[in-house]
């Protein structure tokens, strides 16, 4: 899932110094489980706010909303319904960034905030402990390589490795991370195909990443007919 | 075992055994938490709501509760009768206050019910009618209402005075009462019908049975119940020095413990049952055996002695075995072995009987010997309009059984005048969810079951008074402290949960698991909240906690203390480390002079961390929790989740300027009433 970690209250109340009227927003998917951006969260950023606010001696109204998921426009409506109807002047949003622009191409003249830093990727190691294992490159290797990515777990994003700096299993930018192609080989091992390591991979195709720009996925089998989905909307 | 298995909590029909096994469902989890957070006043409204016998079942209920309690699966049951004593006997002034506000609500209904007995079974369907708007007079034999509570159990078990306290409320509905009032008597069956629209038979069990044996004519050989009816009056029934009780039962152990206090120096119980087999409680043999009162097992009685028509002693052979193969009585003897005891007085107590004197002449079937023909789904008799409940209906059994069949009666009788027939009427079985799963059990911490210690026995055999005391404030809230609070635990709002994990995570007794989305199995769960306050989903309830709900909280309490104090600073306490009411109370006048405003939690791992900051939304200057330390705090991890969220609520507060140093976590084994004004008065200082 996509991992996020809340940013500072002092910067999300810096964002919004000024303002009247603001709503935290939640999303109830990946940040909700990733413990940065829930219901819960919500709360606990609004009532920061409150207080700093009010310990400035500053009347701001700060309102809470969560809704499933802000990367869907059936569950974003009746927040961008209420945002219109109350008048809000500012949305603090503590989805990933995928909802902090959903929301900034659909709610009109009010200007949209991240309450997160959308890191990576990842997986859930332990309560509170993720880790990034995908880097959304594009175009899958994960066969190549025993299952482990070099683009995700790699800090060189090598094909062909491990580098020079590999020292026993951990990389040379930290003692803290393990190096990708040391879990590559050790992996390659355990299934018996190391021989396929041997093989030197080719350069990367990176215009399926994002050196080929904004990405969009149509899947045309899924897809509804123009006038069907024109028809269900009037 | 009840029905078990059932996911979630809140299902009203999903009763803890505890609160299964009492005939009249007194919620046991509910006393335990009033009493927890000091509500004694509501404890006792919600006793009495169920049973109008709460001050006598203090003190003389079976307890059916504590025996089903799962607190069994740990260590030991909740002392759940003593803690009923305690409410009623630390809330007299309320009640009495109580009483005098009581409406009269019987003969608002126009229609006229005649209660032969006022024992806790015709009182209880006294006080239901009464509540219904019926009319309802009680006709008593005796001077004094009560039965056999009255007339029966010895006064160092259960004062009158205690009786009276229940019965008071009882007469307080308009409840007619006519003592020394023999039906059959002094007035007939019939003409009593005739006078009211219902009559209820409750009678009860009054006369003593007795045995065939040569010699049982001598002077010196008396019957159980009229010997505790003398004693129970003040009379002192002559008794010699050397006194053999026949019989093993509850009845017989009263009768020897009172044949002990009125001077008897030997006292023997003799009885056909193996120690094992003994009719009588466990508790109460050990009390007897204390008070130096010999106990016989497996003999039955062939002969009294006698000379000059005085008794002189009893013969008896041994009794091999006391039930058939189908556990039907059925004592078998062998001849041979013989034994032989001296005595003084032999007292015969092998059973109670009924007195169905008071339908003699009437139309009211009799089904054999001193049973009437009976409906126990209806309660009616052959006779329509006239109805039976307690003892002299179902035969022997504890005072709440009593109480409950009386229940039963009032709710037949009421249908049977608002409707004109009979009705089938609930039984008192209820489902529940059994036993507490041993997986779970082995990870609750361990509290030993909280005793009294009894007065002692050589003491106690000069006078007939009461010799268990009751609990201390500290003892019985630390008693309450062990309640489970069984299948009040927590639920999922199965469309916010977001699968996340954490509460499957964080659960110290591994009882959260996801099936689609999270479950907490109601006869598992803990209720310790500690998954509700971590739950990124808010998708969490509890039972007895609002999850979230801190700030609103706070708000009502500052308003009923006058506003928010200057510097007003906040503490969280546990409510487990007070040993008294008092300390959890906010003086009004402390608070205006120091700003302290504490708040009582059922432990601080509740508290999420929008509770924590909650306070300085409201103007707290600072917030103190008090945590219980080690072995102190109620559940496993609860002291690090907490550690955690306070550190967590003080980044937020560091990041907007306010300092973390504002929030801060103490902890103390307690008592409350000394270490939470020295923590406060530090953080007070500490913090300007
Ligand atoms: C010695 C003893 C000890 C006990 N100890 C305990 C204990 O520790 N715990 C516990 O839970 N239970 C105990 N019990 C049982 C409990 O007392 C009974 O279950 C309960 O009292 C039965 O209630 P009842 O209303 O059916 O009958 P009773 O209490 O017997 O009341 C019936 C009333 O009807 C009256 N009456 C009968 N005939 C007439 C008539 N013709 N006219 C007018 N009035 C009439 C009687 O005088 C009596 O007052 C004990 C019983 C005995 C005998
Ligand atoms: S622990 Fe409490 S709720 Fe559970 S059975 Fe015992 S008294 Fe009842
Ligand atoms: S954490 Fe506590 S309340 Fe939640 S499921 Fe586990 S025992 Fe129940």
């Amino acid at each position: 899932m996509i991992i996020a970690d809340q940013k500072p209250v002092a910067e999300i109340k810096g964002f919004i110094e000024g303002k009247k009227k603001v709503l935290i927003a939640g999303c109830g998917t990946c940040v909700t489980v990733c413990l940065a951006g829930g219901e819960t969260e919500v709360k606990n950023v609004a009532s920061a706010l409150r207080i700093a606010f009010k310990n400035d001696g500053k009347d701001v109204e700060i309102l809470e909303d969560t809704v499933e998921r802000q990367c869907d426009d059936e569950f974003v409506e009746p927040l961008l319904a209420r945002v219109k109807n109350e008048g809000f002047d500012a949305v603090v949003t503590l989805a990933c960034g995928v909802g902090c622009n959903f929301l900034s191409t659909r709610i009109g003249p009010v200007q949209v905030f991240p309450g997160v830093n959308t890191s990576f990727l990842g997986s859930n190691e332990a309560q509170g402990d993720y880790l990034e294992l995908c880097a959304g490159c594009g175009e899958c290797i994960l066969h190549l390589t025993g299952g482990i990515c070099p683009m995700a777990r790699c800090s060189k994003q090598i094909m062909n490795g491990p580098c020079g700096g590999t020292s026993d299993g951990k990389c040379e930018i930290s003692q803290d991370i393990d190096c990708g192609w040391y879990l590559i080989v050790k992996r390659m091992q355990e299934l018996d195909i190391l021989g396929q390591y041997d093989e030197i991979q080719a350069a990367r195709d990176w215009s399926k990443g994002t050196h080929g720009g904004p990405r969009r996925l149509t899947k045309e089998t899924a897809a509804m007919a123009a006038e069907d989905d024109a028809a269900k909307e009037s | 075992m009840g029905e078990s298995g059932s996911k979630q909590s809140l299902d009203e029909n999903l009763k803890a055994p505890c609160v299964a096994a009492c005939p009249v469902h007194t919620d046991n989890r509910r006393l335990t938490e009033y009493v927890a957070h000091g509500r004694y006043e509501d404890a006792l409204e919600l006793t009495l709501s169920v049973n109008p016998f709460s001050s006598v079942c203090g003190r003389i209920c079976s307890h059916a509760c504590e025996q089903e309690c799962r607190r069994n699966n740990v260590e030991k049951p909740l002392s759940l009768r003593m803690l009923k004593r305690f409410i009623v006997d630390n809330t007299r002034d309320y009640r009495l206050a109580r009483r005098g506000k009581i409406k009269k609500t019987a003969g608002t209904k126009g229609k006229k019910v005649a209660v032969v007995g006022a024992g806790p079974s015709g009182m209880t369907a006294a006080h239901d009618l009464a509540k219904d708007g019926f009319s309802v007079t009680v006709f008593e034999r005796a001077e004094k209402p009560g039965g056999m509570l009255s007339y029966a159990i010895p006064k160092y078990r259960l004062p009158y005075d205690i009786v009276r306290e229940d019965v008071d409320d009882i007469l307080a509905l308009g409840v007619e009462l006519k003592t020394g009032f023999d039906v059959g008597k002094d007035v007939t069956f019939d003409q009593l019908k005739k006078d009211h629209d219902a009559v209820l038979i409750a009678g009860g069990l009054f006369d003593s049975r007795t045995l065939a044996l040569p010699g049982m004519d001598a002077d010196g050989v008396i019957l159980a119940m009229p010997f505790l009816r003398e004693a129970a009056e003040g009379g002192t029934p002559v008794l010699g020095k050397k006194v053999v009780v026949i019989g093993g039962g509850n009845v017989a152990v009263d009768v020897a413990r009172t044949a002990k206090r009125l001077g008897a120096e030997e006292v023997t119980m003799i009885c056909l049952e193996g120690e094992d087999e003994m009719p009588a409680w466990d508790w109460e043999i050990q009390e007897t055996v204390e008070e130096g009162i010999r106990i016989s097992n497996s003999w039955g009685p062939t002969e009294v002695r006698t000379d000059g028509g005085r008794v002189t002693g009893i013969d008896f052979k041994e009794c091999t075995c006391v039930f058939d193969d189908t556990g039907r009585f059925n004592p078998q003897y062998d001849e041979s072995n013989t034994c032989s005891f001296d005595a003084d007085n032999v007292i015969v107590s092998i059973g109670q009987q009924a007195d169905i004197s008071c339908v003699e002449g009437s139309k009211v079937k009799i089904a054999g010997g001193t049973r009437f023909e009976y409906d126990r789904a209806t309660l009616a008799t052959s006779e329509p309009g006239v109805f039976a409940s307690g003892e002299i209906a179902v035969g022997p059994g504890a005072a709440i059984e009593a109480v409950a069949e009386g229940r039963r009666a009032a709710q037949a009788i009421a249908h049977w005048l608002d409707k004109g027939d009979v009705a089938s009427i609930p039984g008192t079985d209820m489902p529940h969810v059994g036993e507490l799963p041993e997986r779970v059990a082995e990870k609750v911490i361990k509290r030993d079951r909280t005793e009294v210690e009894f007065a002692d026995p050589v003491e106690r055999l000069t006078n007939f008074e009461v010799i268990e005391p009751c609990f201390t404030e500290k003892e019985a809230r630390q008693e309450a402290a062990r309640c489970m609070s069984c299948t009040l635990g927590a639920v999922v709002d199965e469309e916010k949960c977001a699968v996340c994990l954490t509460c499957v995570r964080v659960c110290p007794f591994d009882v959260a698991k996801i099936e689609k989305k999270a479950v907490m199995p109601a006869d598992e769960c803990q209720a310790c909240g500690l998954c509700a306050a971590e739950c990124p989903a808010v998708a969490i309830k509890l039972e007895r906690w609002g999850v979230h709900e801190m700030k609103n909280r706070i708000a009502g309490k500052l308003e009923r203390l006058g506003g928010k104090p200057d510097k007003f600073l906040l503490g969280f306490g546990c409510l487990f480390q007070a040993e008294t009411r008092d300390a959890l109370q906010n003086d009004p006048a402390a608070v205006k002079s120091d700003g302290i405003v504490r708040i009582s939690v059922p432990c601080t791992a509740r508290l999420t961390v929008s509770d924590l900051l909650a306070p300085f939304e409201l103007g707290a200057g600072g917030v103190t929790v008090i945590a219980c330390e080690g072995d102190s705090c109620q559940y496993p991890i609860a002291l690090d989740r907490i550690e955690r969220r306070v550190k967590e609520a003080g980044g937020f507060l560091e990041a907007i300027g306010v300092g973390a140093d504002k929030i801060q976590l103490m902890k103390t084994n307690g008592p409350a009433e000394t270490e939470w004004p020295k923590i406060l008065s530090e953080a007070r200082e500490k913090l300007g």
